[in-house]
């Protein structure tokens, strides 16, 4: 019955090694990116202009770089267990049968840091940090020592200075118009609530569109697939914070409607990339049912998909909305309007009792929102 | 002889993924009001067998004709119009789970009904009437405003068999309907398929694991192996050497009871 056809196999096989050469290829061309980091960092102290970035290398340098790391990755892959070949899962063949003491310890062979695997993660791993460390250049002393701005700041935000949440405050206008912590705290809700509205009523309809087992494997069915989920994976990769930049250029700096608007778009794209998850992930033996009973496809997502879907899909919703709403307070920042204007104006001129009272405000608002949602995906799921 | 109800022609599937043959050169015929059973080890082919009678697994090859209609011939639309007169029930019930167990019975009536009614979950009263026969047939009755996942797994099951009843079917095709359910269940289950093929005159094709559930019901069995067809004939004509034919030679006949 099952008739495998061996050469397909082998070529697969291939294929994985290839790919897990790659990977130790990547892996060791990252070690030597590390080490001529700190070369240039500790060693060379002097600029020579040729070694003073990472990257700016001899004319020798590349061919020995890409040579020297794939070398390093076909030795390994020709001497032991590889990272590449171990995240690959290509186990190496076994010789003899384990022994009964192995068989007892559970596990084949050697602990893991003593594989060349592990010596290769571990490796890795610490330069990782290492690097981080020096590229970022972080000083502990700046943590344990505030700036005296600070000091000044922390004096004077408590007691924080409450006058203007309901009133509007004068000094404060948005185009023209005075406002209160009140008037706008309102609004950054509203703003987050409407992005999540209209962005999961976008979204629901375009994850079916980008979901494998409702498109099928038609050629119009892979293309409109493919279209949906390259544009949920890009627009969800551009973040929230960019997109406002971009509609408020386009709309008017400063405008709730571009804040709108950039949230909506990136809810789109996550949620969309998370329902449609959901639609592929249904068991699907209630579509066979419906479709075996005479179903058409609408009847499909009715019947046998959507009653699947809706608990985890109302639980993405709603977490979705906790982000909204924090975003939506800080949104301003890059001209998506909100509280946020409130809150950079404040800090800007320096007026920390003020600041204080509007930071406390939007604590309690994301605090409160936090729970309510957190409440009601308790009940769904 | 008349008219077969059901032609079998040469029917070969192949899967693409994964390069198996899983029926291979099949041909039979079954009369209106049979009861027929198909037996066969697991991976034999039964399961693709029945999706190919109504079209849920398309056939690589052959041509299958169900009341002198080629219904491998028809279009996507017609095959969805002609399922309303085939049932089907599952080996894993297949029940919409967060649903109740009225709105899975209704499901049996999509076919019936336009889809902008369905959509918006109008069934007429003549369909929730004939659900509420229906269940009260296979005794569920109080459980018809209840979720389909808090029932057992033979109250599962016999609301699957009340959803293929709402299509009022001429043919039902039963996917090992009682392997997922324990003995006295199983023949709980069985006797309401009996009784569809007795009183209502549907053809049954039903997939069975069991030779002795097969010999009890079925009037007629045929068997798979490795996706060939191996013995075609009445239930007591399989002895011993017919057994290990079918079911390998190691095998063992065990009683269901
Ligand atoms: N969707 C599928 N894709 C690939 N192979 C399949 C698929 N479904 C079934 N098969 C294979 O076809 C053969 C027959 O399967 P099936 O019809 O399910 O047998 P049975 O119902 O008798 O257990 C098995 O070898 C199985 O692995
Ligand atoms: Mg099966």
């Amino acid at each position: 019955m099952a008739r495998m056809l061996p050469a397909k196999v082998e070529r697969g096989r291939l294929r994985r090694r290839l790919i897990a050469l790659f990977l130790d290829w990547m892996s060791w061309g990252y070690v030597a990116y590390g080490v001529m980091y700190f070369l240039n960092d500790y060693w060379w102290r002097i600029p020579l202009e040729r070694f003073y970035s990472t990257l700016t290398l001899p004319p020798w340098g590349w061919p020995a770089a890409v040579l020297g790391t794939l070398a390093m990755a076909v030795v390994c892959e020709l001497t032991g267990y590889s990272l590449g070949k171990r995240a690959l899962k290509l186990e190496p063949k076994r010789e003899r049968p384990l022994t009964r003491e192995e068989l007892l310890r559970g596990r084949a062979g050697k602990p893991f840091w003593r594989t060349q695997w592990g010596v290769m993660a571990v490796l890795l791993l610490a330069l990782t940090v290492a690097l981080g460390w020096h590229i970022v250049k972080i000083d502990p002393e700046a943590l344990i020592h505030p700036s005296p701005r600070a000091r000044e700041m922390l004096s004077e935000i408590f007691p924080p200075d409450f006058r203007y949440f309901r009133v509007p405050d004068p000094a404060f206008e948005l185009r023209g118009l005075p406002y209160s912590i009140l008037d706008l705290m309102v609004l950054t809700i509203f703003m987050a609530l409407l992005a999540t509205v209209l962005g999961a009523a976008v979204a629901l309809p375009l994850s079916f569109l980008g979901a494998r087992n409702i498109m099928g494997f038609s050629p119009v069915g892979w293309l409109v697939y493919g279209v949906v989920r390259g544009f949920f994976n890009i627009f969800r990769s551009i973040e929230t914070m960019l997109w406002a930049v971009v509609f408020a250029i386009w709309i008017r700096w400063g405008s709730p409607l571009a804040g709108i608007m950039a949230l909506t778009v990136h809810t789109i794209a996550a949620l969309g990339k998370l329902y449609s998850e959901q639609v592929e992930g249904i068991d699907p033996g209630p579509v066979e049912a419906v479709v075996a009973a005479g179903g058409s496809r609408a009847e499909v997502i009715r019947y046998a998909i959507l009653p699947q879907v809706i608990p985890s899909f109302w639980a993405f919703t709603l977490y979705r909305w906790d982000i909204n709403v924090r975003m939506s307070t800080v949104i301003a920042l890059v001209g998506g309007g909100g509280i946020g204007d409130m809150l950079f104006y404040y800090k800007n001129e320096g007026k920390w009792a003020l600041l204080g009272a509007v930071v406390i405000t939007i604590v309690a608002v994301v605090w409160a929102m936090d729970y309510l949602s957190g409440r009601l995906r308790e009940r769904i799921t | 002889m008349a008219e077969p109800y059901l032609v079998v022609e040469h029917l070969t599937k192949v899967y693409e993924r994964g390069h198996v043959v899983a029926l291979k050169d099949v041909s039979f015929e079954v009369q209106k009001g049979e009861f027929l059973v198909i037996i066969g080890l697991s991976g034999s082919g039964k399961s693709t067998l029945l999706r190919c009678i109504n079209r849920l697994i398309e056939p690589t090859k052959g041509r299958i004709f169900i009341d002198g209609v080629e219904i491998t011939k028809l279009s996507p639309r017609q095959m969805r119009k002609f399922r309303r007169k085939i049932g089907m029930i599952f080996q894993h019930f297949n029940l919409i789970k967060r649903a109740t167990v009225m709105t899975n019975v209704l499901t049996g009536r999509l076919g019936y009904n336009p889809t902008w009614r369905t959509l918006l979950g109008l069934f007429p009263r003549s369909d929730r009437e004939l659900a509420l026969k229906n269940l009260e047939r296979v005794g569920l009755l109080e459980k018809a405003y209840v979720r389909a996942d808090e029932l057992s797994g033979g109250q599962q099951q016999r609301v699957g068999i009340a959803r293929a009843l709402m299509q009022q079917p001429e043919l039902l095709l039963a996917d090992e309907p009682v392997s997922a359910l324990d003995p006295a269940t199983s023949h709980s289950v069985m006797q309401y398929i009996e009784q569809m093929n007795r009183e209502d005159g549907v053809t049954v094709l039903a997939s069975l694991h069991f030779l002795s559930l097969a010999r009890r019901y079925g009037t007629r069995i045929i068997a798979l192996r490795d996706g060939e067809l191996v013995f075609d004939g009445l239930p007591e004509e399989i002895d011993d050497r017919k057994f290990k034919e079918i079911y390998g030679e190691e095998a063992e006949e065990v009683e269901v009871r």
